[in-house]
């Protein structure tokens, strides 16, 4: 493990990714409440590229027939199924479900991102 | 000890036995008499079994159709097999008629003249509270009338119904079960009948032989609804039971839901378990007519994939022509999932887990000749 420079923090749009390429390893790089998050751009259902699709909010748990919206800009839904994941944690948000986004541990240095990688990024 | 209780004190229960009602006209209001005299409920299927649908053999000797003498039923059914206590799922459901008075009131009825004919002849009956669901007002106000009896031990409606079940319409009907701590069971018969729905999502098979084929399709699409629209939400303590409507399939439709919640859980927000947790807990499903693949530990294997220790119940649907024989079934199973099936969830279910108490009834007859053996041949 080394921590790879990655990208500039400005360029990381305030909604949606800046994919970055490690190797063969694509990475989304969000911003969520004000940190930064990398997940993999591999849904762990069926491998479809969670990071092309819509970051939106949900729906949250409720009582029967009452719909209540929130987490506008936190939740990331894979463009196949519609799973949806928590970009704070990686979580998918089904109970019971075990799934989550494979992540990586994100530090800013000076405006710059960097991740903790096993291998050299290349920016895409 | 009844010769079908095991060492472990499990009980047998029949979970489906359909009682005959001699004489509904004493029972109606007089406004109703006249019409049920001459056109009884009216209207049907369109589709009959051209062998019949009740056995020959349960006709009472004293007379009368069959399942119509409670003591011949006791030794022609009960007796027999060795089964401790009969659920009584009544001669009926009740179609999708035009008059929800009328059929308000053969409900009623059917419930009056169950309580004077049966409940009251043996302690190894109990009985089940006919509603007419697509009246909730009416149908709760039934449930109140009947629910405190600890002789009706569940709320009886026909598994078809002129929206899918789990919608708000009917969420007052549950909560008056709820509240008498009655399970619901729904039970096919009506499919298609009356002002219903065709009896298939592509409308009208040909013939009896089709209709019975699929008519799980309508306990599916009812527990599919019962499920997405929270009624266990709502309604944490109730309990549904879907009667003679098959097994096998219900695995599918679990894993189905399941897949689907995970992609669409936001389209429901207020599940907050899969699908399948709350039809484990909350759903039960009586055996007959048991599918009989040709490989028995196919079935087996169906049985392992839905929790059937909790969710399976025996039933044999006596009187009706595709009954089952409870000292056939399950055989090679596990003893200690027989005995969950055969009456260990039941007894949990209907609060039946002592043993029925020595009766001094009538003299009845009726006892076996050689039917149990020469059916063990005909089904190996």
């Amino acid at each position: 493990m080394s921590l790879h420079a990655v990208a500039r923090l400005d360029d990381i749009p305030a909604r949606g990714p800046l994919m970055v390429r490690v190797g063969a390893l694509e990475i989304g790089l969000y911003r969520v409440q004000g940190e930064v998050v990398a997940w993999r751009n591999r849904c762990p259902h069926m491998a479809a590229p969670v990071c092309r699709g819509v970051v939106t909010g949900t729906r949250l748990p409720s009582a029967v027939y009452r719909y209540q919206l929130g987490r506008d800009g936190e939740i990331l839904q894979c463009p196949w199924h519609g799973w949806e994941f928590d970009l704070l944690s990686g979580e998918h948000l089904a109970s019971g479900s075990a799934a989550r986004l494979r992540g990586y541990p994100v530090e800013v240095v000076d405006g710059v991102v960097h991740l903790r990688l096993a291998v050299s990024p290349v920016r895409s | 000890m009844l010769p079908g209780r095991s060492a472990a004190g499990t009980g047998l229960v029949d979970t489906d036995v359909h009682q005959a009602v001699h004489d509904l006209l004493p029972y109606l209001p007089l406004q109703w008499r006249e019409r049920w005299a001459t056109t009884g409920l009216g209207t049907g299927t369109g589709y009959s079994n051209p062998r019949g649908v009740l056995r020959r053999d349960t006709v009472p000797p004293q007379g009368g159709p069959p399942a119509s003498d409670p003591l011949f039923l006791l030794s022609d059914h009960l007796d027999r097999y060795g089964i401790d206590y009969a659920v009584l799922t009544g001669p009926f459901v009740l179609p999708l008629g035009t008059d929800p008075d009328y059929l308000n009131a053969v409900a009623s009825a059917v419930n009056d003249a169950t309580i004077d004919g049966w409940l009251g002849v043996s302690a190894r009956f109990r009985g089940s509270i006919l509603i007419n669901a697509d009246d909730p007002s009416a149908a709760v106000a039934e449930i109140h009338r009947l629910g405190e009896r600890p002789d009706l031990v569940q709320v009886l409606m026909a598994t078809t119904t002129r929206q899918p079940c789990g919608q708000r319409a009917y969420h007052p009907i549950y909560a008056a079960a709820a509240e008498h701590d009655l399970p619901v069971a729904l039970h096919p018969g009506a499919e298609g009948a009356g002002s219903a729905s065709p009896p298939t999502p592509v409308g009208y098979p040909s013939r009896y032989l089709e209709w019975h084929n699929v008519l799980p399709l309508t306990a599916m699409a009812q527990l599919n609804s019962l499920v997405c629209e929270g009624v266990f939400e709502l309604f944490p303590t109730l309990r549904v039971v879907l009667v003679e409507a098959g097994l096998s399939w219900l695995p599918q439709l679990m894993w189905r839901m399941d897949k689907n919640y995970k992609a669409l859980r936001d389209t429901a927000p207020w599940l907050i378990r899969l699908p399948s947790e709350y039809v484990t807990e909350h759903v039960r499903l009586t055996t007959q007519p048991l599918e009989e693949p040709g490989r028995p530990e196919h079935l087996e294997q169906i049985l392992g994939m839905m929790d059937a220790a909790h969710t399976v119940m025996f039933s044999s649907d006596y009187p009706h022509w595709d009954n089952d024989n409870p000292q056939l079934l399950f055989r090679r199973l596990d003893p200690a999932l027989r005995a969950r099936i055969m009456g260990g969830t039941a007894a949990e279910l209907y609060g039946l887990s002592t043993p029925p108490p020595q009766e001094s009834l009538p003299p009845h007859s009726g006892a076996p000749t050689s039917a149990t053996s020469t059916l063990a041949e005909e089904q190996e």
